[in-house]
């Protein structure tokens, strides 16, 4: 199969409770190719916060595999995993996670530094996704001076710059109002026009619309992954 | 092993954390700043001892020995110096006689608690009596007028050579050349004085007058009293000969067995160098202990406050381990923080420690008129900021190392998770 870049098979997580054992993922296989615009859906305890965390390689699985372009990610110690999320994964997060000290270009250029980037390069290319976010003239403002959305977009900003395979982003739009969150969706579509790789999770039957690929997690399996023919990815 | 760019962006994360919390890193860095202080006082304690020493015994002169009765600088068996006879006029003489490796040979004798008057007061010195070539040594160089000579020696006559201290009490804004004062109630010629030569533990080396032996005679006697044979070697590197050759001469001089002990003593500047190390030692011991002291209860302020900082921001943490930082950029990162503050710490105690220095050294030299505090530097040698900053960076990255393990190993999901 040419272009996958996420190779997932029989994962499971499970949690110590107490004396309990708590299964997050039962058992999931998955396979995403390039340029997939995927939403992943679930109510709360579905295991789509943990699908969400295995795939953005911030936790390894109990047992399973999991191959990220061609890498098993299920066998990678704790810096293995943060090279691969900082060269491969760029996050949104429903709160946006920006550094509350640091500039928007500061935030932008944040993972280019662990990447280990000379400045004037990394200035460069902050200065680049903030642009194609719009952002352009919001530079040197501090998060508490920008709006949720451009909080938002400088978040989107700071997952394009390392140009990733694939942005995850986990509700993207829950603290935002419909008009702003409508912006925010129209900038992921923009994103996967442009040939980016987009997960959403999500539980809002709106946002996932989007998509072109609906998975549904229940009680920790996959219920449904079924194409979107009606994607109104806009 | 941390990239550039992320001990950069370190830098510039400490540098803005410190900037939020600017009272509480004041207040944190107390302890590393006593530390500090303690440090640089030490050292300038010590550099300051060194130099008062240092002139001290070059004043009194490295290559004199002086064969005694007593052992000067306290060592040896007291009782047993005790029972020693006392080294006569004829012997210290036979001794000057025989003495050929030295470039003098000067008996000395003395009077303690003797005391000199002007008119109606009258102040507590030694007599010395001793020959014309006192004033070749650097003991004996005078700073006005001469030594007594020759022919005032044998003739016995009545001049005084004075210390320092008598002439600062006795003629303070006047030469005290040809003055007479009064010694054992007859009046004495003064005709010099000797430079300035007592500091700090020696002062009582400037309460001395100097008279022609035979002249101490007459007015003290030699009965019942020891002499004491001052040689001059020349240079350092003669006093082995000299020290040989004395001993010889005094074995044969006073009959000693040939199995049996020295029945005398042989004083050096360097059993006073001794002395001089164990008070050297003590500060150091005294020194350290506080320092460090102050440097334990500084680290544990440091690392307290490290916790809450690595617990304030776990959530920074997670975000910047989510977007690729490595446990060594986030271990770089708190240790940097730990070790700046405790660099703040060092530049506050840098400006009160030359303060305390250098108005230690004004009040001793201007208002106390410690004479021998004029030697000592009123500044903080550069070298020992150095170590003061070295040590701080090392405090701070000890006290770092727990705070800064924790944020590194925080699990990036719940980091995350957390408000």
């Amino acid at each position: 199969m040419a272009q996958h870049i996420i190779e997932i098979v029989n994962l499971v997580k499970k949690y110590e409770m107490g004396h309990e054992e708590v299964f997050a993922l039962r058992d999931v296989t998955l396979t995403l190719g390039k340029n997939e615009y995927v939403a992943i859906m679930g109510p709360s305890g579905s295991g789509k916060s943990t699908l969400m965390n295995m795939l953005g390689c911030l936790d390894t699985p109990t047992s399973g595999t999991y191959f990220f372009n061609g890498e098993n990610v299920s066998e990678m110690d704790d810096d293995d995993l943060a090279s691969i999320r900082n060269r491969e994964i760029g996050f949104v997060f429903q709160t946006f996670n920006l550094l509350p000290r640091a500039t928007a270009l500061q935030n932008v250029e944040l993972p280019l530094v662990y990447a280990g980037l000379k400045s004037e390069v990394r200035r460069t290319r902050a200065i680049d996704a903030l642009t194609k976010v719009g952002l352009a003239d919001r530079m040197d403002h501090r998060p508490n001076e920008l709006s949720g959305g451009q909080r938002q977009r400088v978040a989107v900003a700071r997952a394009l710059v390392t140009s990733p395979s694939i942005i995850l982003a986990d509700e993207p739009t829950g603290n935002l109002d419909t008009k702003t969150g409508q912006d925010i969706m129209q900038l992921f579509g923009d994103l996967w026009r442009g040939g980016n790789t987009v997960i959403l999770v999500t539980h809002e039957e709106d946002v996932a619309r989007h998509a072109h690929r609906i998975i549904r997690l229940r009680d920790g399996l996959i219920e449904s992954d079924e194409a979107n023919p009606n994607a109104t990815a806009i | 092993m941390p990239r550039l760019s992320e001990v950069a962006e370190s830098f510039r994360i400490a540098v803005a954390s410190l900037r939020v919390n600017l009272m509480r890193s004041i207040l944190t860095t107390a302890g590393v700043v006593v530390g500090v202080v303690l440090v640089v006082l030490m050292g300038w304690t010590i550099s300051g001892l060194d130099a008062v020493w240092e002139k001290t015994i070059s004043i009194i002169g490295k290559d004199m020995i002086y064969i005694d009765k007593w052992n000067w600088a306290g060592g040896g068996n007291w009782r047993l110096m005790e029972a020693r006879k006392d080294i006569t006029f004829e012997q210290a003489q036979a001794l000057a006689a025989r003495m050929e490796s030295a470039e003098e040979t000067i008996p000395l004798t003395r009077k303690w608690g003797g005391s000199v008057s002007l008119g109606n007061t009258s102040l507590r010195c030694s007599i010395m009596g001793t020959t014309t070539n006192y004033g070749n040594t650097s003991a004996g160089t005078t700073m006005e007028g001469r030594f007594f000579s020759d022919i005032e020696e044998r003739e016995a006559e009545k001049v005084v050579v004075i210390g320092f201290n008598i002439k600062k009490n006795f003629f303070p804004d006047e030469s005290p050349i040809n003055k007479s004062i009064k010694i054992a109630g007859v009046p004495y010629r003064i005709v010099g004085v000797i430079e300035k030569r007592g500091f700090l533990f020696m002062d009582f080396i400037d309460n001395q007058v100097f008279i022609p032996l035979y002249a101490f005679r007459s007015s003290f006697g030699f009965f019942d009293r020891s002499f004491s044979v001052g040689l001059k070697a020349g240079s350092e590197r003669m006093l082995n000969i000299v020290r040989d050759e004395a001993i010889g001469h005094m074995r044969s001089i006073r009959n000693v067995p040939p199995a049996a002990e020295d029945d005398f003593s042989i004083n050096e500047m360097k059993a006073f160098d001794e002395q001089a190390k164990k008070i050297r030692l003590g500060i150091w011991v005294v020194g350290i202990g506080l320092t460090l002291l102050a440097f334990i209860v500084g680290s544990i302020g440091i690392m307290n406050i490290m916790y809450v900082s690595v617990t304030e921001r776990t959530k920074e943490i997670g975000i910047r381990k989510a977007i690729g930082a490595r446990r060594a950029s986030i271990l770089a990162q708190f240790l940097i923080e730990s070790s700046m503050l405790c660099l703040i710490g060092a530049l506050i105690a840098f400006p009160i420690a030359q303060t305390l220095v250098g108005s230690a050294q004004y009040l001793a030299v201007h208002v106390f008129e410690q004479d021998w505090a004029a030697v000592v530097s009123p500044f903080v040698p550069l070298g020992l900021l150095g170590i003061a900053v070295g040590v701080s960076i090392v405090v701070g990255l000890l006290a770092g190392i727990l705070p800064a393990i924790k944020a590194s190993g925080l699990d990036p999901v719940e980091a995350l998770r957390s408000e």
